[in-house]
């Protein structure tokens, strides 16, 4: 089946965890970082998430995601380190331009940070379904119609865009031009985009008025197919983390009180 | 025990001069089949949705009249406390998947989950309407993988699974294959079987001679006859509304076979050779 996710199934621990607990360890991994403002912390974090992927055999997906946030990285610590303001300390002399150590260090920092959050991220969204993190977060109380947007999007795109190349087949088999020059192409569109709209907005309706009858606007309160999936160790792992932000929060609090 | 009960329906739609349905007045009991005719935009489907209380609390308008579901009138009830006595199937069974659900069988549980029904409760009902509608081999299939008969059958089974007591289809084959029409049409009959009644809009004639044990003919707006198929298809004046009658009921015409008691003409296969034996004899 189609599906716009990146969750992979595996059998592995990280997927067996339930997906408030790998949401919790994504909050963690951003906020006690940066409450302790302690950058050993986050790059401890970053470690770890690594290590986990790693253990779940998904660590290469997250190759592409991180050489297109390391480009874009790599410019800010090339601009940081010739320019910015405060620069005083030359590390690296290289004739009509020099490196700063200030500039450097404030670009790596930043670089920290996003590689921790994209890799935390990647912790919870590679061994998650969407439908499930969804779900979990309905039980909890999160609004079902809400939650039904998200969980349909992963599968509604994907078909949505079948439409749209059955419309064009069915545009090109009555003579029209799809391909060649840009103009062209613009004018191949025009005609495209009407149906396409239309047949969207019609399902949509025609989806809303099904959904309404199967009671999705039901006010009593919702139960569920599927059990919860907790295991007994998504609490000892939850209280870990909340632990330690709390912590994290009680230290910031005192430096500041200090 | 669930009785419809229409009595003189007019409803407009919303920025519209005409009424899509004019002063229909008609009852409807438990368990019949009842297969609703009439040409394109006579108000058919409006006339299903007025059942199901989508018109007027989901599309709003000029309305007048009164439905009634048992002692429930339509229009001072939501939807959804309505949804679980009448179900209601759609033409094209692609935008009748909620697309929120990874297997069948978690999309036939969509509904119960919405309405709360306990767990152990929901599981028998899936079995169950999975079984009634032929579908069980695909319960772990991703809904849209489905071919368009299967699917159909899914939105049915996913209605059934709310056990209502009315069923609504309007035109459930039209967007599909013989071969996928043939299912859902076979689907149809066992549910009516079963006591469930059943009101399904239709332009394949032969269909609704064959199942119907009344016929409701609509055109524009008005219940031109709501009667046995018979007496409904033997109108000399059908074609001015828009239906060209069943095969057999013009050979029986051209042949002037006659079912004497009603005065009819044949209406399937079955009858029309009863006739033939009849006059050979
Ligand atoms: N959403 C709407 N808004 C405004 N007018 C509508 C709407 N839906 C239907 N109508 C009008 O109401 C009348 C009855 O339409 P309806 O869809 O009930 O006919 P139908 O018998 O189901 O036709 P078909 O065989 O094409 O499905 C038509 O004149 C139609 O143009
Ligand atoms: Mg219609």
């Amino acid at each position: 089946m189609k599906s716009m996710s990146l969750y992979e199934e595996k059998h592995s621990f990280l997927n067996k965890l339930s997906p408030i607990t790998k949401m919790i360890y994504v909050v963690a991994a951003i906020l006690i970082p940066a409450f302790a403002g302690e950058k050993m912390l986050a790059v401890g974090f970053m470690i770890f998430s690594m290590l986990l992927l790693m253990h779940s055999k998904v660590i290469r997906r997250t190759f592409p995601i991180l050489g297109v946030s390391g480009f874009v990285v790599l410019t800010v610590l090339i601009i940081q380190g010739l320019f910015r303001a405060g620069n005083e300390t030359v590390v690296l002399d290289m004739g009509p331009v020099a490196f700063y150590k200030e500039g450097l260090l404030f670009a790596l920092g930043i670089a920290i940070n996003v590689f921790n959050i994209i890799l935390c991220f990647c912790v919870l969204v590679l061994s998650t379904k969407p439908s499930d993190m969804v779900e979990e977060l309905v039980r909890k109380g999160f609004s079902p119609r809400i939650g039904y947007v998200f969980t349909s999007l992963f599968q509604l795109i994907p078909q949505m865009t079948d439409r749209m190349s059955t419309i064009t087949d069915a545009q090109k088999s009555r003579g029209m031009e799809t391909e060649g020059s840009l103009m062209i192409r613009m004018k191949a569109f025009l005609p495209l985009i009407s149906p396409v709209i239309m047949s969207s907005f019609i399902d949509t309706k025609e989806r809303a008025i099904a959904l309404e009858v199967r009671g999705f606007n039901a006010k009593n309160k919702k139960t569920f197919l599927n059990e919860s999936t907790k295991i007994p160790v998504d609490n000892v792992i939850i209280i870990i983390l909340v632990v330690g932000i709390v912590c994290s929060i009680g230290w910031r609090i005192m430096t500041w009180l200090r | 025990m669930a009785e419809i009960k229409v009595e003189n329906l007019k409803y407009r739609y919303p920025y519209t001069e005409k009424l899509a349905l004019d002063g229909i007045t008609c009852e409807i009991k438990q368990g019949e089949f009842i297969g609703v005719i009439g040409k394109n935009g006579s108000g058919k489907s409006t006339f299903c949705q007025a059942l199901t209380g989508l018109v007027p609390t989901f599309y709003r308008g000029a309305y007048g009249g009164k439905v009634f579901i048992d002692e429930i009138e339509v229009k001072n009830v939501e939807v959804d406390d309505l949804c679980q006595k009448v179900g209601i199937v759609f033409q094209n069974p692609f935008n009748q998947v909620t697309g929120s659900k990874l297997t069948v069988y978690e999309e036939i549980a969509f509904g119960l989950e919405n309405f709360g029904i306990e767990r152990s409760q929901m599981r028998k009902r899936i079995d169950e309407s999975l079984a009634l509608l032929d579908i069980a081999k695909y319960k772990d299939r991703a809904p849209f993988d489905l071919s368009g008969g299967q699917m159909q059958r899914m939105a049915i089974a996913s209605i059934i699974a709310m056990e209502p007591e009315i069923i609504i289809l309007d035109e459930p084959t039209s967007q599909l294959d013989p071969q996928g029409s043939e299912e859902v049409f076979q689907a149809v009959q066992k549910l009516s079987q079963k006591g469930i009644t059943v009101i399904m809009v239709e332009h394949k004639i032969e269909k609704i001679a064959a199942y119907s044990d009344r016929v409701m003919l609509l055109d524009d707006g008005k219940l031109v006859d709501f009667d046995i198929p018979q007496k409904v298809f033997s109108r000399t004046d059908l074609e001015e509304h828009g239906v060209v009658p069943p095969t057999y009921t013009r050979i029986g015409k051209a042949l002037n076979l006659r079912v004497s008691e009603t005065d009819t003409y044949p209406v399937t296969l079955q009858e029309a050779e009863q006739l033939l034996a009849h006059r050979q004899e």
